[in-house]
């Protein structure tokens, strides 16, 4: 089964950018996939410079890949997406973002 | 770029189980420290992948009145095929209870009986029943011992930092150099002792239940700066890691819990025949039986074996409560993230690269050659020998990370703070400088690391061979030369390519003295299997293999003898 994801990424590094910005992504994909691979495959085929935590605990229990998935927090490791979906991400409230997707723990 | 400098008297490298009890062992003896971890502690690292195995012989206070700490020394000597230190060995049998007690003080909430007693599970190759059992597992442990590093004043914690050198001064380690990630400064710690606690790298590796954050950093640092490393040949794949879904691939699903006591299924080829007998035998040989039954064209669809409890005669119910209390994290994102539930279906696993038993050579106090740098924990190298037991590996992280973080402190009362070798730091600057540039990079830093670990997964997999090993050796040697392509612009904070790219440099020395190890062990033992070599032969190789750095890319090998205390081979 191929299909198209649409994601809608947050993009911010407070060194360089004025204002936080969006960017789009059009990701081919032949299986569902999580947020988590996701962000894999654009960061290694699309955008090097996408920022995100790759760290990975395999058990959906860490927390560090958290993520706001159209609005909601969710662990990006273990919410799958399905072919075709149109998402927007973005950092997950409550800490200070370091850019993009990273968010320092302090307060989380 | 400015450097910024700060400094400490004890500095810890990693945020894991051993990094912690190290930090709060060096604080509790009076001396500050700074604790540095490349993600945030609890949260990083193999202990929060953990599950609930933590071994101590609590006899009378546990589960089975006959255990003792000189059964549980004798069980891990025999496991690791005589080739573990036992000046270590020892430290971890006889101070484990009390490590435990310890980290029951800080809040790890363990299963007791109702009369106050641990209580544990039994595991191949423990004579008695010995893992206590943490709820929660790896997770709440490594939360908990964050928690108490964070109420000692004395330890300040450099999260989202990544270290990649040690400064010398004179051949003496006075601390590291690091990118820290949240503001994209380069920083040294100068300190009077520095304590290497970077867990494992099985992530060197493609196919890993590690996180992928663990591909060699620790111990190539240490070899950079002259460090022996010892036994890296004996890297331990774990047998029963999903292979299918990719969504989940690598998860953990632990064959020990097919014994009639807990799920009591089976391991099975792909027509449903069981593989592996019972009593289940311990992990080097559990690995031969499922890589044989791969190879001999008795796999899964997608290579692997099922991990299979549908025919359990408990019933579905029981299993799944057995998943539900055991294993509880990994049994329900196998159902949020990919929908199965291993109660219901049979699941296709593999071994996968999962414990590093070698590691930098230390002594009993966790020196290593250099003055001034300890290492404890997963990085550390000749406590496990040629193979590890289930639950050996936290309890070590528990023991050695306060007797090292100990001897480091002591140490440190002694010592002036020296600072590093000017050229010294100008040298390990130029790591940074040589791939920040805005020339358009011709070679990315993730594909460079993709083929070192398809090189790993190739030729350095539990069956290897000469020819083989060579021909990795080979294709390390080639990426040296691509690496110099690497050029990546400098964007400042949280640059990921930035930290892959000095990543992939320090995975090419990981890789390349991990396979010279494999290449100098001409016999089979543990987890190292030489196809050209099938025999064990304890008259040439009952010893640990050293790798020392001399000169540019050029490892020197030898061999050492192993250190006996209280159990020699019989046959000598
Ligand atoms: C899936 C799985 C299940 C396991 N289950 C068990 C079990 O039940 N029982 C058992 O005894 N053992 C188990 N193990 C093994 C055990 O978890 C590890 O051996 C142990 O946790 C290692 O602890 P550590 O503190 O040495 O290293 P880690 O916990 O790996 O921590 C290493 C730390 O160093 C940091 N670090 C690494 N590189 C750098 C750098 N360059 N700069 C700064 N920081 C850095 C990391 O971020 C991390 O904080 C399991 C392992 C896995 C993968
Ligand atoms: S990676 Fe740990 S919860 Fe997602």
């Amino acid at each position: 089964m191929n299909g198209v994801i649409k994601a809608k990424i947050y993009r911010f590094n407070p060194d360089k950018d004025k204002e936080p910005y969006y960017k789009n992504y059009e990701i081919p994909v032949d299986r569902e996939v999580t947020v988590h691979e996701l962000l894999s495959i654009i960061h290694r085929d699309y955008d090097g410079t996408l920022a995100y935590r790759t760290f990975k605990c395999y058990k959906g229990m860490c927390s560090t890949c958290i993520v706001k998935l159209n609005g909601q927090s969710v662990r990006s490791c273990a919410t799958p997406l399905k072919i075709d979906s149109e998402i927007t991400l973005e950092p997950v409230k409550g800490g200070r973002v370091i850019r993009d997707l990273v968010v320092d723990f302090d307060k989380m | 770029m400015d450097v910024k400098n700060f400094v400490t008297d004890v500095v810890v490298i990693g945020g894991g189980g051993a990094a912690c009890r190290a930090a709060i062992e060096a604080s509790e003896r009076g001396m500050n420290c700074i604790m540095v971890d490349k993600g945030r502690p609890g949260r990083s690292g193999a202990t929060p992948c953990a599950l609930w195995s933590i071994q101590a012989p609590f006899g009378p206070r546990g589960r089975d009145e006959r255990d003792s700490p000189e059964q549980f020394f004798e069980d891990m000597v025999r496991a690791g095929r005589f080739i573990g230190d036992q000046n270590i060995t020892e430290i971890v049998a006889f101070t484990a209870c009390d490590r435990i007690l310890d980290m029951e003080r800080y809040g790890v909430k363990f299963k007791k009986y109702d009369d106050g007693r641990f209580y544990q599970t039994p595991m191949p190759g423990q004579t008695y029943p010995r893992s206590t059992f943490m709820y929660e597992n790896g997770q709440h442990m490594s939360t908990v011992l964050a928690e108490e590093v964070s109420r000692h004043d004395s330890i300040e914690v450099f999260k989202d930092f990544f270290a990649f050198s040690l400064l010398l001064n004179d051949g003496r380690v006075v601390g590291i150099m690091g990118l820290d990630m949240l503001s994209g400064d380069v920083l040294t710690i100068n300190a009077k002792a520095t304590v290497l606690a970077t867990g494992g790298y099985t992530s060197l590796w493609g196919f890993s239940d590690n996180p992928p954050t663990l591909t060699g950093d620790g111990v190539a640092m240490a070899y950079r700066a002259g460090a022996e490393l010892v036994d890296l040949e004996f890297n331990q794949y774990y047998g029963t890691d999903v292979i299918w879904p990719p969504s989940v691939r690598g998860t953990v699903v632990l064959y020990e819990l097919m014994i009639e006591e807990f799920a009591n299924g089976e391991i099975t080829d792909r027509n449903g025949t069981s593989i592996i007998d019972k009593p289940l035998p311990i992990r080097d040989e559990a690995i031969k039986i499922i890589f044989n039954v791969i190879r001999e064209g008795r796999g899964t669809e997608h290579g692997g074996v099922f991990f299979d409890t549908t025919k359990s005669p408990k019933g579905e119910a029981a299993v799944r409560d057995v998943f539900d209390t055991m294993t509880p994290k990994h049994y329900h994102f196998l159902i949020d993230a990919a929908g199965i539930d291993l109660a219901k279906v049979p699941l296709e696993v593999a071994p996968a690269s999962h414990y590093q038993c070698g590691g930098v050579y230390i002594n009993e106090r966790g020196e290593s050659n250099l003055p001034g740098f300890y290492a404890c924990g997963e990085c550390a190298g000749n406590f496990q020998g040629a193979n590890r037991l289930a639950g050996s590996a936290l309890c070590d992280t528990q023991t050695m990370g306060a007797q090292v973080g100990g001897c480091a402190a002591d140490d440190a009362k002694k010592l002036d703070l020296l600072p590093p070798d000017k050229k010294n730091v100008k040298d390990q600057m130029d790591i940074i400088q040589s791939f920040l540039s805005d020339k358009k990079s011709t070679q990315r830093p993730i594909f460079l690391k993709e083929e070192i670990l398809k090189a790993m997964d190739k030729y350095v997999a539990p069956f290897r061979d000469g020819k083989g090993l060579k021909q990795g050796l080979g294709i390390i040697s080639s990426l040296r030369d691509e690496i110099k392509k690497i050029s990546i612009p400098d964007i400042g904070r949280y640059n990921l390519e930035l930290r892959e790219a000095v990543e992939s440099l320090l995975a090419l020395d990981a890789a390349e003295v991990t396979i010279g190890s494999a290449l100098f062990r001409e016999e089979s033992r543990g987890h190292h299997n030489r196809t050209d070599f099938p025999e064990t032969d304890n008259s040439n190789w009952r010893c640990h293999t050293i790798v020392v750095k001399k000169g540019d890319h050029q490892a020197a090998y030898s061999k050492r003898d192993v250190i006996y205390t209280r159990l020699k081979p019989e046959d000598k």
